[in-house]
């Protein structure tokens, strides 16, 4: 079965999770998916719309209070191995919206986080870059 | 007709760009990762107070000041470029920040701004930068260069005397 | 004792099984690298659906709480069993024949429903709302296209039996004879008709945009898949991955087997389903947009009913 592992980093299905967003990050997500130009789907990569499918979670937005239980909750429907991508400086520090009462920042406090992709939004290659950081992550952990 | 398109598309071959198995392009003016220069920093704080996400601070100490600029807060504005009188922030086309989780309090710029000591009088305080300088008075000369070492007081004495 | 041997080879390894399930995930590794191409992308690897089928044998399997956890996990084999018999039952022209102990092309029929049955079944296992919407789109579609699809069968059936002198012939070995000898069926106006109906039928049949409804990612979440997760889930692709390979071998059959014998044979086959692959499924993908429910039932009834009725009406006027 081992020999299976070296296979995980070359179909990393990616899901993302909207924690409150503004959704900036999550365009910038469409664009690396569906613009030819960051053609994601080279690495392998596929958006799926399930949670039991991922293999990657992209989060994006600062978790905001009324949806922290939702997104916990979603989080523990993805089987392992799974990795934690937080995309944006909103679910890793809070971002401008850090010192609100609405928001149960930063994400890491809730959910282990793997690896941070910092912009507001970052770039798609930022994005493409964070990605193929974690499946490294994800090779090592299947 | 869409199967025109498609047959154009098909011919033409992908557009995609060669990032991550290559480089990629930054225009640039692209606002990435935020470099400091000590330097030239008079530490008149506008930049702390522009910054949107609050991501500057600055600390002072009794033998000078902190700078600290958390990458993880910063949404790459450009305010505090636009308004550092003295051009000791400005932000580079660098956009290679992803991090894994270890690495997440190390995305920090961060400098030391110390206070030098009066020439006369020996008390601490800290002297107008060059480019200051420069955008102040344009040209250079001796005096000036003199007088910007010397504390406010002293500065204020030394004026004092050669006027009378 | 050895025909025994003979079929359950057949069955698992050539042309069913093993095969079947290698042909159709390459063909979905072409579709998908075609599909890029047509949108200026440069795509996965070739052999991506192998790479998600050996990661989803490492991921952990989840059943859903108040889900019938046996029910839940045997669908999926039921779905490949199927279609692994179906696969078997597809003549390659040369090279493979229908073998009879495994019945005419009325049971193939009954056996390309199973995938969506297995399907709706799995979507009411799972419990999940989403699931539920896709149970019910899924039933209406394949209300829809079994009618036509089967006048479709039966006209060529007539033609060819009414040729052999009986009235109808039901073993997709004579078709393929009959075609080798008369020439194909795509190339006779007579058939266009049933030709037409078929390839309306097949992106219904296959989820293939725009009749991709049951299974739209943005709406119902994948739908009945919704819940499956790891093995499982990798079943589900191998089924239709196989299913792929079997109806547009099926087509292929019907309409086109000409094909010299052998090894060359097996390579026609091979060709020809790569074709109908990128020519078909993935401009479509590209090109088309999602009919609603409504829509796609209304169409799927109407135009293949029409085009299969007046194909039978021809042969049974002509023949």
């Amino acid at each position: 079965m081992s020999s299976l592992s070296r296979f995980a980093g070359k179909s990393p299905w990616l899901y993302r999770i909207n924690a409150g967003s503004c959704n900036g990050c999550d365009v910038e997500l469409a664009t690396t998916a569906i613009i030819p130009r960051y053609d994601v789907e080279r690495l392998g990569c596929q958006y799926c719309a399930s949670p039991k499918h991922a293999d990657i979670v992209l989060i994006t937005g600062p978790l905001t209070t009324r949806v922290k239980d939702k997104v916990l909750s979603l989080y523990d429907e993805i089987p392992n191995p799974k990795v934690t991508v937080a995309i944006g400086i909103c679910p890793i520090s809070g971002g401008v919206f850090r010192e609100s009462y609405t928001m149960s920042r930063p994400v890491d406090e809730y959910i282990p986080v793997d690896v941070n992709v910092p912009g507001c939004p970052p770039r798609p290659q930022a994005i493409i870059e964070g990605i193929a950081k974690a499946i490294k992550i994800l090779e090592s952990r299947s | 007709m869409w199967q025109l398109v498609l047959l154009k598309n098909l011919l033409k071959g992908p557009a995609t760009e060669a990032f991550p198995f290559g480089e990629a392009t930054t225009p640039a003016a692209y606002r990435g990762r935020v470099a400091f220069d000590p330097s030239a920093c008079t530490a008149c704080r506008t930049c702390q107070y522009v910054c949107a996400a609050g991501a500057i601070h600055f600390e002072e100490r009794p033998d000078g000041l902190r700078f600290t600029l958390w990458h993880n807060s910063c949404v790459f504005c450009g305010m505090c470029q636009h308004y550092c009188v003295a051009k000791a922030i400005h932000l580079t086309t660098d956009w290679h920040l992803s991090h894994e989780q270890a690495r997440k309090y190390e995305m920090v710029e961060e400098g030391w701004v110390p206070f030098r000591p009066c020439l006369q009088c020996g008390e601490l305080m800290l002297p107008a930068t060059p480019p200051l300088m420069r955008l102040a008075y344009r040209g250079d000369s001796k005096e000036i260069e003199a007088l910007r070492h010397l504390c406010p007081k002293c500065r204020q004495t030394r004026a004092a005397g050669r006027n009378s | 004792m050895p025909e025994t041997l003979k079929l359950i080879f057949q069955v698992l390894v050539f042309p069913g099984g093993l095969f079947a399930l290698c042909l159709g995930l390459c063909l979905k590794g072409f579709e998908r690298r075609i599909r890029a191409r047509l949108q200026r992308r440069v795509g996965p690897p070739l052999l991506q659906p192998f790479f998600d089928l050996a990661k989803l044998a490492r991921k952990d399997t989840t059943i859903p709480e108040g889900a019938p956890a046996c029910l839940f996990s045997a669908l999926p084999f039921a779905g490949v069993c199927s279609m692994a018999i179906a696969a078997a039952m597809i003549p390659i022209t040369g090279v493979h024949l229908a073998p009879a102990g495994l019945g005419d092309i009325l049971v193939l029929f009954y056996l390309l429903a199973i995938p969506a049955i297995v399907l709706m079944l799995a979507g009411s296992a799972s419990g999940s709302p989403f699931s539920a919407i896709a149970f019910s789109r899924e039933l209406s579609i394949m209300m829809a296209y079994e009618g036509p699809i089967l006048l479709v069968i039966l006209t060529i059936a007539i033609r060819v039996g009414v040729s052999q002198g009986g009235w109808i012939a039901l073993s997709l070995n004579d078709i393929i004879a009959y075609q080798q000898r008369y020439g194909a069926f795509l190339f006779d106006p007579v058939m266009w008709p049933a030709l037409l109906a078929f390839l309306v039928f097949f992106p219904a049949n296959l989820g293939v945009a725009p009749f991709d409804i049951p299974e739209a990612e943005s709406e119902v979440l994948d739908g009945p898949l919704l819940e499956y997760s790891g093995p499982l889930l990798g079943l589900f692709k191998m089924m239709s991955a196989m299913k792929a390979g079997v109806v547009i071998g099926l087509g292929i059959a019907l309409f086109y087997p000409n094909a010299p014998g052998g090894a060359l044979g097996l390579m026609c086959f091979v060709l020809k389903c790569f074709v109908v692959s990128s020519l078909g499924v993935a401009v479509l993908r590209t090109s088309m947009g999602r009919m609603r429910i409504d829509q796609a039932f209304r169409f799927l009834v109407i135009w293949p009913g029409i085009l299969g009725l007046v194909s039978l009406v021809v042969v049974l006027w002509r023949y």
